[in-house]
């Protein structure tokens, strides 16, 4: 049997400890806490602030279950598992999946709290459909994550892995989209992006030198904001997990929608060079921070110091 | 979880479901003289391995049980990595295992006293449950009286998806115009389908589907589990039975039909542990052994499996989808 030296726990508490600075982050602002006791998205409520030009406006200081990384609840939810009480669907397929109710359970040791958040991070059936000759590229990818994965070494999550923005400043002629580096399973750097809305057209593929954020263009279609990117590099995967790497050629919409205190984001993965067919992420939702005060704090350094002692495979 | 498709209720077909339930357990206890009595024949549920099987009341525990045994092979999971409070959830979906061992051709011998053609087997499988989907790539050698000196390895991949069932020239053939063939299999699809439900996770997983349908009894000391299949399998029996540690042993599956003899299955699971080179505390048999139509058809070591829901897909081509409109 080929297997390896076991994780050693150590390993797995600095995993957990590296939730720790979003968790501060968001709670102490009044956002999400990592103690969900489901996985469905928020409810909207109130209305739907417009801008001057008569654009829904989407200012404000999202988070939620969304992007922000929070621990299993948020990935289950990125993955279109809905977890009720005692019920659990996948929204893609329509499948039921067992659910045994809570009820007081025997406690769990990192590792095995660990082992678990690796499976149900990768329940979900919504996966990319690569031509086969990729198939298993993308299996050894995700294998050796721990190497493998960019962001592991703090290299920027790019577009569209890092989801939906914590913070969005709509001007006219421009969006400013914010990404606060979260720790967790994309644990990397603040990033921004200043996406034009004047009505430009793409800089030809050609002339653009690829880059994780790629060139956006933003354009209303009714009350959703589509953002089209291209111009990436080969570097970056396209989701949180699995090894779903991309060509050159990637091709990217997002669209945001607001609806009352919601902000429901998706993005479609277009890239013939190595999928079958585009694919499109699970809608996320993120949850506006009720807190005329709150900020987005400062987000503590990547700094990669685990890879020298990892001594298995096992992975986020 | 079987997609939709496999999990249509054939309230219609109930009666003759009990019917054949009853002929299951006849045949599964000795033939007893009185069927109607409970539990057809076995024992009713007073005590289980685990101490889970008898719920308030004394009545037998069937949902207690199928927790044990999903926790038992690590399918019923939670994490404390910000899901403290979340229910346990069935975690697995796909799955990918390579094994070696024996595998028997179907053709019967010309004389009866001749053994089965056996071939030594390289034995790969990559399946998941969202939807129902299996693909085994065999590579057999023959072995055995029938060897045929010099012969060629014969490499087979077999996929099912669903109602949908083809073979392949090569993993993924048929999507690329140019690389590889599939050929539909339409008729093999429910023999393909009932492969991935007799697993243990299949089992479990079809078990609580199952919901009232599912019973239990002990027989010889050990619980067993009997339900109906659903969907295409909708008129296909399980009989599952459990060890001490809750574990699937031993599965046999009856058809209504007795003509469908594919369908007619006895699979034994044995040397659970979890064989992955990626540790995940999902438990998998190191040892199944099968017969199908009363005949002997694959004895496997399992080497290693990947139970970390590995990226497996099962795009139908389009060839095959027009082959089953037509």
């Amino acid at each position: 049997m080929l297997r390896y030296v076991r994780f050693s726990r150590a390993i797995a508490t600095l995993g957990l400890l590296c939730l720790l600075p979003a968790t501060v982050f968001a709670q102490a602002n009044g956002g999400p806490r990592m103690d969900h006791e489901n996985t469905l998205p928020p409810t909207p409520t109130g209305p739907t602030p417009r801008t001057p030009d008569g654009h829904p406006d989407l200012t404000g200081l999202w988070n939620g279950l969304a992007d922000n990384l929070l621990g299993v609840p948020n990935q289950m939810h990125n993955v279109g598992i809905e977890v009720g009480t005692d019920t659990t669907r996948d929204i893609h397929s329509g499948a039921q999946i067992a659910t045994w109710p809570l009820q007081k359970r025997k406690r769990q040791n990192n590792e095995q709290n660990e082992r678990a958040a690796t499976l149900l991070r990768r329940m979900g059936s919504n996966r990319p459909i690569y031509k086969p000759e990729y198939w298993q590229r993308v299996r050894d990818l995700d294998a050796n994550s721990n190497e493998e994965d960019p962001s592991n070494s703090c290299m920027p999550a790019g577009v569209p892995r890092m989801g939906s923005p914590s913070l969005i400043v709509q001007q006219p002629t421009y969006v400013l989209f914010v990404y606060p580096g979260q720790g967790g399973l994309i644990a990397t750097a603040t990033s921004y992006r200043m996406i034009p809305t004047d009505g430009r057209k793409h800089t030809n593929l050609e002339d653009l030198d690829g880059t994780w954020n790629g060139e956006s263009i933003g354009a209303w279609e009714g009350d959703t904001m589509v953002v089209d990117s291209i111009g990436f590099n080969s570097t970056s995967w396209f989701d949180q997990l699995g090894g779903y790497f991309h060509s050159e050629n990637m091709h990217v919409i997002e669209r945001l929608h607001r609806d009352g205190n919601t902000l429901t984001w998706t993005a479609t993965v277009e890239d013939p060079d190595v999928l079958l067919e585009p694919w499109t992420t699970t809608p996320r939702v993120a949850l506006l921070n009720p807190d005329p005060k709150a900020v987005l704090m400062e987000s503590l350094p990547c700094s990669e110091r685990d890879l020298a002692h990892v001594v298995t495979k096992e992975h986020h | 979880m079987p997609a939709k498709a496999n999990m249509t209720t054939v309230s219609n077909n109930k009666v003759l479901v009990l019917a054949v339930f009853a002929g299951l357990a006849l045949q599964t206890a000795g033939a007893q003289s009185n069927a109607s009595k409970a539990g057809m024949g076995a024992k009713s549920m007073d005590a289980g391995p685990s101490g889970a099987a008898v719920g308030p009341g004394g009545a037998p525990d069937v949902a207690g049980t199928l927790k044990s045994a999903a926790e038992a092979v690590g399918l019923a999971r939670w994490s404390g990595v910000g899901g403290e409070r979340l229910p346990e959830v069935d975690v697995v979906s796909t799955m990918e295992f390579w094994g070696t061992g024996t595998t028997y051709g179907s053709e019967r011998p010309s004389k009866s006293s001749e053994a089965l053609p056996a071939f030594k087997t390289e034995y790969h499988v990559a399946l998941g449950y969202n939807p129902p989907a299996m693909r085994v790539e065999m590579t057999r050698t023959s072995s055995g009286p029938s060897a045929q000196g010099g012969a060629a390895p014969l490499h087979t991949i077999q996929v099912v998806r669903e109602k949908y069932a083809w073979d392949e020239t090569e993993i993924g053939a048929g999507l690329i115009p140019g690389k590889g063939t599939a050929t539909a299999a339409m008729a093999a699809a429910n023999n393909r389908l009932l492969q991935l439900w007799i697993l243990p996770y299949g089992v479990i997983k079809a078990a609580v589907a199952a919901g009232d349908k599912t019973k239990m009894l002990t027989e010889n000391g050990s619980t067993v589990l009997t339900f109906p299949l659903s969907g295409s399998l909708a008129n296909v029996l399980v009989k599952a039975t459990l060890d001490a540690n809750n574990q699937v042993s031993k599965v046999e599956t009856r058809p209504d039909n007795p003509a469908l003899t594919d369908l007619a299955t006895e699979t034994l699971y044995s040397d659970y542990a979890d064989h992955g080179e990626i540790a995940t505390d999902v438990k998998s048999p190191g040892h199944i052994i099968r017969k199908q139509g009363g005949r002997p058809a694959l004895d496997i070591q399992v080497k290693t499996l990947d139970a970390n829901n590995p990226y497996l897909v099962f795009p139908v081509p389009a060839n095959v989808k027009d082959a089953a409109a037509h």
